[in-house]
Formats: C-alpha cells, sequence, structure tokens
C-alpha cells in the first residue's frame, strides 16, 4: 500500500539527522543570520539607531519564499532530495525494500516525504525569517509594520505554494537522474546545474522579450516568477491572466512529467548491484 | 503438491554472459531446499528474478503460481539477497521498525526477533558499526520477522566465523521446523547444504545440473572400489570409468551388472584383488562428479 511505503520514508528520513540538516534546516539558518548579521552592521555602520525606517515582515517573508527555491537554496534541497531518492542506490538497500513494496510506491513515497520535507522547509523558512526581523529590528532600531494584514496572510500562502511547486520540478528531477545515474551526487549536480542555467535562460529570454512568451513560460523559473510577482502585486502585475495560467500549468506538467518519468524509469529498472 | 518456486527456461544475460541459461527449476513448498553451485553459478540472479529485482531476458519465474515480482506473491516471501546493507544512520530496531511499515506489518515481535537472531544486546545501535556477521543475522531476522511462508537466503554464513555459522545453521533449521516456514538456501558449501537441506539442486554455469533429495543423489552414485595390484593395469583395463583413490585402490564408475565382467577381465590379465566393496559417494564426491561431467569443475 502507498501509504505504508510513505510511513516507512517519513520514519527513515526523520532518523536520518545529516539529511535533514543539510537538506532542509541549513539554507533557511544562513538566510536566518545573514539577515541578522546585516542589521548588526547596518547598527554599527549608522552609529544609532534608525528609528522610524519600516521593517515589513509580510514584504521580508514574500521575499524570502520568493527565493526559497532559488540558486543557493536549491543546492540544498538537492542534497537532501537525493539522500532520500537516491539514497537506496547508495547504500545498496533497494534489495531490502524492493519485496516489500511496489515499485511506483517506494519512489512515489519518496517523492511524497521530500515533498514534505520541502513544505517544513519553507514554514522554517517563514518562522526564521519572522523571527530575524523582530530581532534584526531591535538591534537597529527599526520600526516593523504588518502591510495589508489579510491580504498579506492570502499573498504568502500563494508565494509559498508557488515555490513549493517551483522546488517540486527541481525534486522530480532529482528523482529522474538518482534512478538513471543511481547516485544522489549526480542527482544533486543535476538540479543545481539545471536550476542555474535556468537562472540565465530566463533573464536572457526576458530581456530579449519583456512579455512572456511559450519559451519564457516552459522555463520553471520563470513561470515561478511570473507567478509570485502576479501574485505578490495582483493590481500592479499588469498581466492578464492568461500567462499566469500557463505558468500555473507549464509548473503542474514539469513536476508530473518528471516524477512518472522517475517512476517509469524504475518500474523498468534492473537491480542488480544497485 | 504447491510449488513455492518455478522457473521456466529462464535466461539472463549480462552483454555475453548468461547468468542464467534456458535455466527450469521447480522448487515445492515445504523444507529447506538447497541451491547449490560454485561462485557465479547464477544462484543470486535466480533469487533477484523471483523476487522481481531483475528481469529475465527470457523466460518466466513464479512465486506460489504468481509471476515473479508480483506483489500479490512477494507478500508471501522474505528474503536475504547476498550480503545484506542497512541504511547507516538506522538502528537495528529501527530498521526492522521501517521494513515493518513498509510492508504493513503491524504486529511484528521486533524485540523478539532481535533477540532470537542474538542481536538483543545490539539492538539501538547503528547497523553502522556492525561486522558482516552481525548483519547476515539481522538479514535473517528482516527475512522471517513479518511471517513469510517463503524465505529465500543467499549464502546466509558467508563471511561469518565458524561459531556463528554454526549458529546461524541451526538457527535456520530450527525456524524452517517451528515457523513451519518453505527455506529456499543457497550456499556454495556443500557441508552446509548437506547439514540443512533436505532437497538440493546443483546449478553450474547457468544451468541445473542435477536436482533431488540429498539421499538419493549420493545413493545414486555409487561405485565400486577395488584395492589391487598393479594398480596401472586396473586403471588401463578401466580407461575412462577408472580414478586412482590413495596408492593401492582404484574407483570404478560402473554398474552394478558390470561388475562380475569387470573382475574376470582383471583376474585374467593377471591382476590380484583383496578388496572390491561398493561405496556410496558424499555430497561432495556427487558435487565434484556432477560439475566435472558438466565440464566446469
Ligand atoms: N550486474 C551484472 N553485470 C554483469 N554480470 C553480472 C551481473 N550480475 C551477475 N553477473 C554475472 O552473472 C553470473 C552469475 O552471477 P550470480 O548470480 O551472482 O552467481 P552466484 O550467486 O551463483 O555466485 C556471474 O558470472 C556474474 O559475473
Ligand atoms: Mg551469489
Amino acid at each position: 500500500m502507498f501509504a505504508n511505503a510513505i510511513a516507512a520514508e517519513r520514519f527513515r528520513l526523520l532518523r536520518d539527522r545529516s539529511t535533514l540538516f543539510w537538506g532542509f534546516i541549513f539554507a533557511p539558518l544562513v538566510g536566518f543570520f545573514l539577515s541578522i548579521a546585516g542589521d548588526i552592521f547596518l547598527r554599527q555602520l549608522a552609529k544609532k539607531p534608525l528609528t522610524g525606517m519600516p521593517l515589513d515582515l509580510v514584504g521580508q517573508v514574500l521575499k524570502a519564499l520568493g527565493s526559497g527555491a532559488s540558486v543557493f537554496p536549491a543546492l540544498f534541497l538537492a542534497i537532501g532530495a537525493a539522500a532520500v531518492l537516491a539514497g537506496d542506490y547508495r547504500w545498496e538497500t533497494w534489495r531490502l525494500l524492493t519485496p516489500r513494496n511496489s515499485r511506483p510506491h517506494l519512489l512515489g513515497a519518496k517523492l511524497v516525504v521530500v515533498g514534505e520535507a520541502i513544505l517544513w522547509n519553507l514554514v522554517l523558512t517563514v518562522g526564521l525569517t519572522l523571527l530575524a526581523g523582530v530581532i534584526g529590528a531591535s538591534i537597529a532600531g527599526k520600526t516593523l509594520v504588518v502591510s495589508g494584514s489579510g491580504a498579506g496572510l492570502g499573498q504568502i500562502a500563494g508565494v509559498f505554494a508557488v515555490t513549493w511547486l517551483e522546488a517540486m520540478t527541481l525534486a522530480s528531477l532529482a528523482a529522474v537522474i538518482a534512478v538513471i545515474a543511481r547516485s544522489p551526487m549526480g542527482a544533486v549536480v543535476a538540479v543545481v546545474v539545471v536550476r542555474f542555467v535556468q537562472t540565465i535562460l530566463a533573464a536572457g529570454l526576458g530581456a530579449m522579450a519583456p512579455e512572456p512568451t511559450w519559451k519564457t513560460l516552459a522555463i520553471p523559473a520563470y513561470s515561478a516568477d511570473l507567478l509570485r510577482g502576479f501574485l505578490a502585486a495582483p493590481n500592479h502585475a499588469g498581466l492578464e491572466t492568461g500567462p499566469v495560467g500557463v505558468a500555473l500549468l507549464v509548473l503542474l506538467a514539469w513536476a508530473a512529467a518528471l516524477a512518472g518519468g522517475a517512476i517509469l524509469l524504475f518500474q523498468r529498472q534492473d537491480l542488480t548491484r544497485e | 503438491m504447491t510449488i513455492a518456486l518455478e522457473a521456466v527456461a529462464l535466461t539472463k544475460a549480462y552483454g555475453s554472459v548468461r547468468a542464467l541459461d534456458d535455466f527450469s527449476l521447480s522448487i515445492p513448498a515445504g523444507g529447506v531446499f538447497g541451491v547449490l553451485g560454485p561462485n557465479g553459478a547464477g544462484k543470486s540472479t535466480l533469487f533477484r528474478i523471483a523476487l522481481g529485482l531483475v528481469r529475465p531476458t527470457s523466460g518466466s519465474a513464479s512465486l506460489f503460481g504468481a509471476p515473479a515480482g508480483d506483489m500479490t506473491s512477494l507478500r508471501k516471501v522474505g528474503a536475504m539477497i547476498e550480503t545484506p546493507r542497512y541504511p547507516p544512520y538506522l538502528t537495528a530496531r529501527d530498521t526492522l521498525s521501517m521494513l515493518a511499515l513498509e510492508s504493513g506489518t503491524r504486529d511484528a515481535d521486533i524485540s523478539g526477533w532481535l533477540d532470537r537472531v542474538g542481536l538483543g544486546g545490539a539492538a539501538d545501535r547503528a547497523t553502522n558499526g556492525f561486522s558482516v556477521g552481525m548483519k547476515q543475522r539481522l538479514g535473517l531476522a528482516a527475512a522471517f520477522f513479518t511471517r513469510p511462508e517463503l524465505v529465500i537466503l543467499d549464502e546466509p554464513t558467508s563471511g561469518m566465523d565458524p561459531a556463528g555459522i554454526q549458529e546461524i545453521r541451526a538457527l535456520v533449521v530450527d525456524l524452517a521446523r517451528k515457523e513451519g516456514v518453505t527455506v529456499i538456501l543457497a550456499s556454495h558449501q556443500l557441508d552446509e547444504v548437506r547439514r540443512v537441506c533436505d532437497r538440493v539442486a546443483i546449478l553450474s554455469k547457468g544451468k541445473v545440473v542435477t536436482e533431488g533429495a540429498v539421499d538419493a543423489l549420493t545413493a545414486s552414485q555409487v561405485r565400486l572400489r577395488l584395492v589391487a595390484s598393479p594398480v596401472e593395469q586396473v586403471l588401463a583395463v578401466l580407461g575412462e570409468k577408472g580414478a586412482a583413490d590413495g596408492p593401492d585402490a582404484v574407483l570404478a564408475d560402473i554398474s552394478r551388472s558390470e561388475a562380475p565382467a569387470l573382475i574376470r577381465a582383471l583376474v585374467n590379465a593377471g591382476v590380484e584383488i583383496t578388496e572390491a566393496r561398493w561405496r556410496e559417494a558424499d555430497l561432495e564426491g556427487v558435487y565434484l562428479q556432477t560439475l566435472k561431467s558438466s565440464g566446469a569443475a
């Protein structure tokens, strides 16, 4: 049963402390400490409290979530995802698991658990960003503000979902590469390279054509940015809802196609020496 | 009679190497069945196909009548394939807990099984630091603890010290009896198979060279042992069918009905026969003989 496989994967990941830390906790922590260090630096530079300077918590959270699947966090998410998805090749433990559940369930459960871990990673990002805001404001003497309260929550939820989906396109890619390369290392490298190339391509193609085109929309990072931009400022986005819908479909399609491909490849794979 | 594992014309090619070559075998449910063969004979490949880890190039395998790799049949099987490996960050107990979750077994007596295989004291240590023998013990527990109908053990004592080997063999026999489980045990050690198994198939180069009850196999290969002189002359008369057995004896690979004629011929040739008796081969004899006649030894 699929639920059994998910329970087993979750049980495992919760006991794999180094994967949990490096994959899903480290990057938000780095963001937290960098933010506080920035405020300490600012306070030193200004030599007096920056009273009156506003610090918008909603804006901070949207910014942090917006870059939650960019190259730097993607590197660490890839480390975590690859450890889960390719761990059984690395430890040669597929032969322990495969007779106990079907292959689609086994790999599908890994993707589900990676999805959960990414979700918690983003929750941690939100929490640490808020904490860094509060601590940073008291260090630098800034004034905390919470813009647009009710609408702000909706924006955060939307941006959260888009970034999660963007991260899942990368996790599904990690799954495909894990199965093909039979090693976590290959999956990490592939994810980071692909994420980096997306940034370059999105910037390059975006500069040539400011309006979204089929080409740019096909790039998950571009589509995710488009969606986040739309969600964060629905009134000012100046966009038709058409491209926004396409962008969402593109992200869903990439994640589903890559995940499906990984499962299909895994199902047909010989596990001889793993 | 229920068939636990059946292979029909199974072939698995790795490039030019045929790990299994038109391999057919039928293993009945009940008792301990030995799969004996030198390294590279195809034992592990057979099991990997049966468990759905590897797909055959051609032919088919089934467990309890269902196609190999089918979840309905795999639910009835526990297995330990080659030297077991585990996620290094899990303890022995957590490894079994994870496997129980994976197969949806809620009532497994994990502590009891760890005690039974002699890992009670190491239950909460990470498997990372386990010796090969400890990993094999955990592998046995993992194969048996969800109460399968069939347990496949692939060289369960390889890499263990002699005391551990004795203990594991006794454990396998005990479990097979008490749990009423069919056990298929692969080994390249004759001694192991002789002590543990009721029936055996001898594999070589991806084929079954002989198969049957251990007793029947050893009884089928009787030879006439002649103590005589000169030995050279006996060997000359026997040709292909003779083999020296020490300085003054010869083993004659002949049937009972050929014996009077042989003895007459030897006496006529001036050979002095001091002793002639039928000797049953042991499993080692059967093994070496079958491998030799299949051209693999
Ligand atoms: N993944 C593989 N790639 C290439 N050759 C393999 C592979 N797995 C097994 N073989 C070959 O198949 C043959 C049978 O191997 P195996 O089934 O492991 O034998 P046994 O378990 O009896 O020692 C050997 O010659 C081995 O080298
Ligand atoms: Mg083997």
